[in-house]
């Protein structure tokens, strides 16, 4: 724990100025993770149906990802993408814009 | 929540954020950024995001960035050039000084880059983002001269313009007559969606005009789902001409609008030359460009094989499986910036996963994509065996709809991630 000593208000306090390290892992994410925001906004924006990922519930992040994957929910480019991921992966990346401000 | 939130708001007010991360990184430094485009303008930010203290300057010499993605879509009526630009103010609100003038010069040794205005500013970590530059030389009778009668429009802007008021002056009847170029270039499934939305307008406002689409390769991306849908909405408009039945350009005459084949040749109302491409002159220039005029890079840091310390990200890199298109230079920029943050704070950088998608149109409200999913492997950003692949070539429920509505909801996103 070098680098935290109150992990939980310490990552909200590095997630201020963008996409800043995690308390466990290097900045910007989990492998992936970044990719995501050229389609899911960051910030809240007006003018895309694309929907924000940021600050929803990581287990809602999962099961969408599961199913895009699996095709039990149609999606267009999704599936193909989800694909990339197994189940570790994924869920890091739930985790981590979990965390993220909504 | 309302507590953390409250917090987290106060404490970013009070600049603490900063503090703490200099607490645990010892990274700071100064870094170069070399083209303002998708890759160079997401690398920029994405550095002053993750780490305030580096200072980072974008040596871009337009102040106004004209998007190549939609570009097409300017040509076809369905957007204004307006709608494809973007100025610096939001990227210079994020921290980072722009230098608005050209790199003229890198010095590897000294780890500086020379500016057209005489000044040399010094890094500790160059990211060149230069686009790509046309080879001139690749088809006789084409050069700049030439490009005002018979446009190119691969970068975005006058070119745009030009293309547009030549195609709106041309008389019903008309043949337009365009040219793409061998693999790899810009934007693989670009020619293809300009062909689809000239031939939406030609159906509309010129209708008795037919499309010649003169092409130096056998086959191209998306190629079912494009012929598929040429078929279905504009049959007998656009006639696509491979490699293999003639379609290689090999000069051109831009006085007469005449494009020559090792077939025959083909005269032109309009003509679209998209010439052969490789890496903007800059990187020849400081090395990290090879034989191919591509310029080879790492799969981790995206860091040149050929010249350390510099990293080559977007159109003039080569990236293995990755296209050359613009969410995939905003995602290797993103990369590259934690790498650099990593290694200019003696860490090592972790092995990333990257995604691509293209969307285009072949008609103002059908949209059809590509996707990819990447990783390092041999030395090679490679696929992911398994992922990606393209949208199906039967669609249901509405899905060209759903995904044209999604290209422009794409570039309203990413846009404003590196612009707004």
């Amino acid at each position: 724990m070098h680098r935290l000593l109150l992990p939980g208000l310490a990552a909200a306090l590095l997630m201020a100025g963008g996409p800043v390290r995690a308390a466990d892992g290097p900045p910007g994410g989990p492998p992936g993770a970044s990719s995501c925001t050229g389609c899911h906004a960051s910030a809240k924006i007006s003018g895309s149906v694309i929907p924000r990922i940021a600050g929803r519930k990581a287990a809602d992040i999962v099961t969408f990802m599961r199913e895009y994957r699996s095709g039990a929910w149609p999606s267009s480019v999704m599936g193909r993408i989800a694909k990339g991921f197994d189940d570790q992966q994924i869920e890091a990346i739930a985790a981590w814009f979990a965390a993220q401000p909504e | 929540m309302s507590t953390r939130r409250h917090f987290l708001k106060l404490s970013a007010a009070a600049g603490m954020a900063p503090s703490v991360v200099s607490a645990q990184s010892a990274g700071a430094g100064r870094v170069v950024v070399i083209g303002g485009g998708f890759a160079g303008a997401t690398a920029a930010r994405t550095l002053k995001a993750l780490e305030p203290r580096l200072t980072v300057t974008l040596v871009e010499p337009n102040p106004v960035y004209t998007s190549c993605p939609f570009s097409n879509s300017v040509l076809a009526d369905l957007r204004e050039i307006g709608q494809q630009q973007f100025r610096y103010d939001g990227v210079k609100r994020a921290g980072v000084t722009i230098a608005e003038t050209s790199a003229t010069a890198v010095d590897v040794d000294a780890k500086s880059v020379t500016l057209a205005d005489g000044n040399r500013l010094p890094y500790d970590r160059l990211v060149m983002s230069p686009g790509i530059d046309f080879n001139w030389a690749a088809i006789p009778g084409y050069d700049e001269v030439a490009a005002q009668k018979m446009p190119h429009a691969w970068k975005a802007g006058a070119q745009t313009v030009l293309l547009r008021q030549q195609l709106q002056s041309m008389q019903d009847g008309g043949l337009v007559v365009m040219s793409a170029p061998a693999n790899p270039f810009r934007c693989p499934p670009g020619p293809y969606e300009r062909a689809s939305l000239i031939a939406y307008w030609l159906k509309i406002w010129k209708p008795k005009s037919k499309l010649l689409l003169l092409d130096a390769k056998d086959a191209f991306s998306k190629q079912r789902l494009f012929q598929n849908a040429w078929a279905e909405l504009y049959p007998g408009k656009i006639e696509w001409v491979p490699l293999s039945q003639g379609g290689k350009v090999t000069s051109v005459d831009p006085a007469t609008l005449t494009l020559v084949t090792e077939f025959g040749s083909h005269k032109a109302a309009v003509a679209n030359v998209i010439p052969p491409q490789r890496a903007g002159a800059i990187a020849a220039q400081a090395g990290v460009a090879d034989r191919t005029g591509w310029c080879p890079v790492g799969p981790v840091t995206f860091e040149s094989t050929l010249r350390p310390g510099i990293h080559v990200l977007g159109d003039a890199a080569i990236m293995g499986g990755m296209p050359k298109s613009a969410f995939a230079a905003n995602a290797q920029a993103k990369v590259c910036a934690v790498a650099i943050v990593e290694l200019l704070a003696g860490r090592t950088p972790p092995d990333p996963i990257l995604i691509n998608t293209c969307y285009s149109l072949v008609a103002a409200d059908y949209g059809i994509s590509i996707a990819g999913v990447y990783r390092p492997t041999n030395g090679q950003l490679a696929d992911i065996p398994g992922a990606g692949g393209v949208s199906p070539l039967e669609a249901v429920g509405g899905l060209r709809g759903q995904e044209a509505l999604y290209a422009s909801s794409w570039f309203r996103t990413i846009t404003a991630e590196i612009y707004g």
